[in-house]
């Protein structure tokens, strides 16, 4: 019941490295932020595009899984809850962040991480000489 | 389209009476918060409650709504997008800000005010 209560869905793009952190208790925190992007046309007719940035976190098993198998550009889908915190800066002032906690994630899209760093590129599909597809 | 790329769903209570505003052209928009709680059992067996305070914002008929059916303390169900802003403030201080836009309202249970009354 509580994930119909406060359920985000997110669709779109990693923006930033993703931060991984290792606590004592061996739980493994991942953040990072993610843009999801609307477009349309205004009143004159002309594509408009608007960006948000959401700030990600998810922790254990959905932590290893980012870490491993996305980066900055990976397509991903997400599914989690709004949270609202604050802390305070080393000078005391009080600051106020609104993370979405990852409950469920897939990754989408191509474009793999390969152990070199590369993006794999899928090779051209070969076409008969006679134009057809098949 | 974008409705699947960017969701957000809540249920809770609002948690304070919410500021209708009308702006150029007699649009209304209007500003609340409302809480969701999480309730579990710690390991102790015990009942733990975290509420979380979101942001709201709702225009146009949403607004109309919101004005006429809903008070402090009504439980709504919404569906949404989450918006991030920015403005500045009077000490010329850049503030971000998180929303919930309000595309789908459903009115749940009852009206505490009726129920007072």
């Amino acid at each position: 019941m509580n994930n119909l209560k406060n359920k985000v869905q997110l669709i779109g793009r990693i923006g930033t490295d993703i931060e991984t952190r290792k606590f004592d208790s061996g739980n493994l925190k991942a953040s990072f932020r993610m843009a999801t992007s609307e477009n349309f046309k205004d009143a004159q007719g002309n594509k408009q595009e608007v960006t948000q940035w959401h700030n990600i976190i998810a922790w254990g098993k959905l932590a290893e899984i980012l870490e491993k198998y996305t980066q900055k550009g990976s397509e991903i889908m997400l599914e989690g809850k709004l949270v609202y915190r604050m802390w305070e800066t080393k000078e005391g002032e009080k600051k106020y962040i609104t993370e979405i906690e990852t409950r469920d994630l897939r990754l989408m899209g191509s474009a793999p991480k390969t152990e070199a760093g590369a993006i794999v590129i899928a090779p051209a599909i070969e076409t008969n000489d006679d134009g057809l597809p098949f | 389209m974008y409705a699947l790329k960017n969701k957000v769903q809540l249920v809770g209570n609002i948690g304070n009476a919410p500021e209708i505003k009308e702006i150029a052209g007699g649009k209304k928009v209007a500003n609340f918060s409302l809480a969701t709680n999480e309730v579990w059992k710690d390991a102790n067996g015990e009942k733990q409650t975290e509420t979380q305070w979101h942001r709201l914002v709702a225009w146009g008929k949403l607004a109309e709504l919101i004005e006429k059916y809903t008070s402090k303390g009504s439980e709504i169900m919404i569906e949404g997008k989450l918006i991030n802003r920015s403005y500045v403030d009077k000490n010329n201080e850049t503030k971000y800000i998180t929303e919930v836009e309000v595309r789908e309202l459903m009115l749940m249970g009852g009206n505490p005010q009726n129920k007072v009354a």
